[in-house]
């Protein structure tokens, strides 16, 4: 049974952008210290746990990452009056920002703001219909200019505040779901795989900086070189409107990608593994390089073979993500399943096209 | 013949097999060491115990194409594809052409509504690919399943053909030419050099496979043998045509992702000068090929690109001159010659 | 300082064409050095090795500029950008190719709207294509000439004073790390201007674990009452940028040294540059990149102002840097 949705949700409420994700890792490191038995950090900060696999000589090595940054803005000036502006650190729609309650990460802590809206009585209609721009919004720290220059630096970074919210179902919604919802998918996988057998190395990577470029997995991908690497990311949930080849239904279970830089033996191993275990999923189609870490395993060093699974999720890159536990139980399985699997024949099948 | 074949073969962007198929065939037949990767790239190598430098000759195996995204269930669209490009296609090439989907290549034609029935303010505008449909001549949806499946790849049906005054169209030139230009290449050179022949996978979606190669290889040196882009026609003033058609390889001196090494680009020059190989200057920034992955891998890799000019890359039917291709041949055997005499320093 | 530098900005190094100034830069630093030597891909890397974990100190050397790519019957040179370089920065200056030749650009007069670089020709004299061929031959790389111009002691404007200035603060640095003894290394990189291409080849042969990458950066104190960056307000310590986010740790480092040396600091967000120190960090494994500046009015552009004040205060504070991160 599921053992880590209060742990998710401790996840939810964590802060932490591209480059400053010590507290997520912070949280997560008692839990991988349960089953791993060495974990570091790298260079960029990415945490890593090996749970060594069973049996003697040499043994395929399958790495599995979830990323942790979650995306964030970053302080860019300080305006007279105290107000802040702000940049992208990651991809927030600006039209879902304004109005938002965030906290500043400054040298002596964190402060509260909100990002500043025109009340509509004072807006004239022309500018009604209009998207607000980021370069047009500001945050409000309700303090004196003197106590914001002195407690604010450019370059200090702002996440959004937003305690998670129980919807019906099992449904969560909350901030940084993309991706601490597979960080949650790691957890339950290495609780189901510790009572199976694994001839597998794991390495569990939970990787910094994906909302920036990708750039965890890139040191991760070359310095662990593992034969197969499998990144666990979220996707489309289903919504009107969008493409039916960009969608999919929460509790539909594991989306698992396919696409030209994805290694197909692993995606049919995935698909098959699925099948077998009962555990509902999704094929997602993609026609270009995926925007996950898994783009940046599949051309880590001479090469790597690289699969995608995630849960999906709505609104994306919101304040409100939403997503099924129930959909992250479920790549937990396939993943546990799939690692439980890996043979060595599966790793010599990987040049066989 | 092996150009029509290559060009012929089916090979979207991920989908490279049958292209694989046939220059694995062709290598091993010459009784070179070959080898696939995990990303599926061949490489094959000669004179590896020769002392270097290490000369990586790439081509690509894949090209553009479509990929079936959604399979049509309604009353209007039932049975009809739905579909997105697999690398860089222009939109306002696809309507009314002929394809082949998936692995039993099930033909169809793409389709869209007549002009007749278009608003006038539709027809002065490209019909965009949300318009358009694969029809394969399927009843319904449960029809069409039976044959093809979201997520298989689509090519152009183009059939190759030689035309009059050594000119020959098909579709994929860019970069089959390539392929072939290399397997020709390493057919014909003997000589004292490592050499390293790498046929990669997914070039059309960001150089990948090649960027895998030549981690793999370590080269001192680079060459990208590719199909480029040539705008020779009526209306294009001579600046703005790139390369011409008929007048040799051209060899880059920067595009979209490269600058040339200065003396590498002059070396090939000059090397094409004095055997009378024709040569021109690639006259345009834009575009790239796989030595914009590979001169970043590692250490540094130094080189350039040999390119045989192509008309309407990236469309359907494309149009080369066979001297161009023959000449991009010898050129490469040439350079090879050139660096195993010491003609070249890294 | 300011005058080595002025010396510097001489050199024409658009990307991919930079071997003279590498070689100048390397001579300067070679005393220090137990080996130098410049990659396949334009890097001159100067090593010495010493005591402790190993720092690299790297800052670009191009520029942007244009290149030719073709010439017409008549003698005209068509040229193209090399880096972000907009044409009409180009139209009506004179332009210099790094063999010597002079050219002045001349624009369509019939272009309408912004123009582009179809619409540029350049004219340097010749009666002919063949002439025109010996004097900028296909793939010769230019810049916009900039006489500079100096202002007191400190204050210095000119052409590709972004990253010549940068280039003189890492051999600086380098020279009295070296003379520490410490383990430390410099890379003058190439190709930045077109997308910091050349620098991560550079890590992947030096293998630092610590890397201070030095660059202007843009400050906007001519056109804000509250700018974030000014002249003369002391060095600049890189937040984020396209490619880089300074680590927690390397801020810290940072902050403290600027503390301990009484030194005012400044820190920027770039929404624009994809620096070296983006491409450096993620070599092989990774390893811990940050990025440090000197203000620049204009920067990026042909003609821009720095203050070698601001450049003497990041030579100290990149030392103090490093020794608190070497331990
Ligand atoms: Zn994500
Ligand atoms: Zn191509």
């Amino acid at each position: 049974m599921a053992k880590y949705q209060s742990v998710f949700k401790q996840l939810l409420e964590a802060h932490g952008g591209p480059g400053f994700e010590q507290d997520v890792r912070n949280l997560i490191l008692p839990h991988l210290s349960d089953y791993a038995a060495e974990i570091w950090t790298d260079a960029l900060g990415n945490l890593v746990g090996l749970i060594p696999g069973a049996g003697e000589g040499k043994r395929p090595r399958v790495l599995v990452s979830a990323h942790i940054d979650e995306i964030a803005l970053v302080v860019t000036r300080i305006e007279s009056g105290g107000f802040l502006r702000v940049a992208q650190a990651g991809g927030f729609d600006p039209r879902a920002l304004v109005g938002q309650e965030v906290l500043v990460h400054t040298q002596s802590g964190r402060v509260w703001g909100v990002i500043g809206a025109k009340p509509p009585h004072l807006t004239p209609p022309s500018e009604r219909s209009k998207a607000a721009k980021l370069e047009e919004l500001y945050i409000d720290l309700a303090l004196p200019e003197e106590d914001v220059r002195a407690r604010v630096r450019i370059g200090d970074r702002v996440t959004l505040r937003r305690a998670p919210v129980d919807l019906l179902n099992g449904r969560i919604a909350g901030k940084s779901v993309d991706n601490r919802a597979s960080a949650a998918v790691l957890l339950e996988a290495l609780a189901l795989l510790k009572s199976m057998v694994h001839s597998a190395d794991l390495y569990a990577v939970f990787t910094v900086q994906e909302e920036v470029g990708l750039r965890g997995a890139r040191t991760a991908g070359f310095g662990l070189a593992p034969d197969i690497a499998i990144a666990v990311d979220v996707t489309f949930g289903a919504f009107p409107g969008q493409a039916p080849d960009e969608s999919f239904p929460l509790e539909g279970g594991v989306a698992i990608s396919f696409g030209p830089n994805l290694h197909r033996r692993v995606f049919r191993r995935l698909v098959d593994c699925a099948e077998r275990h009962r555990i509902p999923y999704q094929i997602e189609l993609s026609q270009r390089p995926v925007g996950a870490d898994a783009n940046a395993f599949q051309i880590a060093g001479p090469g790597l073979a690289a699969a995608l699974i995630g849960p999906p999720i709505r609104y994306m890159h919101t304040s409100v993500e939403t997503v099924a536990y129930d959909d992250i139980w479920q790549c937990a399985r396939l993943l546990a399943h799939y690692v439980a699997e890996v043979d060595a024949l599966q790793v010599e099948e990987l040049t066989c096209y | 013949m092996l150009l029509k074949e290559l060009t012929e073969a089916f090979g979207p962007t991920g989908f490279e097999d049958e292209v694989r198929g046939v220059a694995r065939r062709e290598l091993d037949a010459m009784g070179l060491s070959v080898r696939t990767d995990v990303l599926g790239n061949v490489i094959a190598s000669t004179g590896e115990h020769h002392p270097g430098p290490r000369v990586m000759l790439d081509a690509h195996m894949d090209e553009v194409g479509l990929m079936v995204t959604h399979i049509g269930e309604g009353r209007e669209d039932g049975g009809l594809l739905r579909f997105r490009p697999l690398g860089g296609v222009d939109p306002r090439v696809l309507v009314s052409k002929p394809v082949l989907v998936g692995e039993r290549r099930i033909p169809g034609v793409i389709g869209a509504k007549p002009v007749h029935l278009q608003q006038p303010s539709e027809r002065e505008k490209p019909i965009p690919m949300e318009k358009l449909y694969i029809d394969i001549g399927a009843r319904d949806a449960d029809d069409a399943r039976r044959h093809v499946k979201p997520g298989d790849p689509v090519a152009f049906a183009t059939a190759y053909d030689e035309l009059p005054h050594r000119m020959a169209k098909a579709k994929s030139f860019d970069d089959r030419v390539g392929c072939y230009i290399l397997l020709e290449a390493l057919r014909r050179w003997k000589g004292a050099l490592p050499v390293f022949g790498a046929f990669t996978v997914q070039e059309e979606i960001g150089l990948r496979g090649a960027h895998a190669a030549a981690y793999q290889i370590q080269p001192d040196i680079a060459i990208a043998l590719e199909g480029t882009v040539a705008h020779d026609v009526v209306g294009t003033p001579a600046h703005g045509q790139s390369t011409v058609v008929g007048k040799g390889p051209a060899i880059t001196v920067q595009d979209g992702q490269t600058v040339a090494h200065r003396r590498f680009a002059e070396f090939l020059w000059e090397t094409a000068k004095t055997r009378n190989i024709p040569v021109q200057w690639r006259r345009v920034k834009g575009g790239t090929n796989d030595f914009g992955a590979i001169h970043r891998v590692g250490k540094g890799v130094l080189g350039g690109a040999i390119s045989v000019p192509v008309r309407y890359i990236h469309a359907p039917t494309q149009v080369v001159s066979l001297d161009d291709v023959m000449h991009a041949i010898d050129l490469v055997v040439a350079v090879l010659d050139e660096i195993a005499k010491g003609g070249f320093r890294p | 300082m300011r005058d080595w530098v002025m010396r510097l900005m001489d050199f024409v190094a658009p990307s991919g064409s930079e071997a003279a100034v590498v070689q100048a830069l390397l001579d300067h630093v070679r005393d220090a050095a137990d080996e130098t030597w410049v990659d396949a891909l334009g890097n001159g890397m100067a090593r010495k090795r010493g005591e402790g974990p190993h720092l690299m100190l790297a800052a670009h050397v191009d520029e942007p500029g244009v290149m030719v790519i073709d010439i017409d019957d008549r003698g005209y040179l068509r040229v193209v950008s090399v880096g972000d370089v907009h044409a009409r920065e180009c139209a009506g200056r004179v332009v210099r190719f790094t063999n010597g030749t002079e050219g002045l650009v001349h624009a369509d007069p019939s272009a309408k709207g912004d123009l582009d670089f179809d619409a540029l020709v350049v004219d340097v004299g010749a009666r002919s294509r063949e002439e025109a061929e010996r004097m900028a031959p296909i793939g010769t790389a230019g810049a916009v000439h900039v006489p500079h111009v100096t202002w007191g002691d400190d204050m210095v404007m000119g052409r590709a004073i972004d990253n010549r200035l940068g280039c003189a603060v890492a051999a600086e640095v380098f020279r009295k790390l070296a003379a520490r003894g410490l383990n430390v290394s410099v890379a003058f990189t190439a190709q930045n201007a077109v997308g910091a291409r050349a620098a991560q080849a550079a890590a992947f042969q030096l293998e630092p674990q610590y890397a201070l990458v030095i660059d202007g950066a843009a400050a906007d104190d001519v056109w804000h009452d509250d700018p974030a960056i000014s002249l003369g307000k002391g060095p600049v310590l890189k937040v984020m940028d396209r490619a880089s986010v300074v680590p927690l740790e390397g801020k810290r480092a940072v902050e403290q040294a600027a503390d301990g040396l009484h030194l005012l600091l400044q820190h920027e967000v770039s929404r624009d540059a994809w620096s070296d120190t983006g491409a450096i960090q993620l070599a092989k494994a990774g390893c811990m990149a940050i990025g440090l500046g000197y203000p620049v009015r204009r920067a990026g552009a042909f003609a821009a102002t720095a203050d070698v004040s601001d450049a003497k205060g990041l030579v100290d504070l990149a030392v103090a840097t490093a020794e608190t991160l070497l331990g």
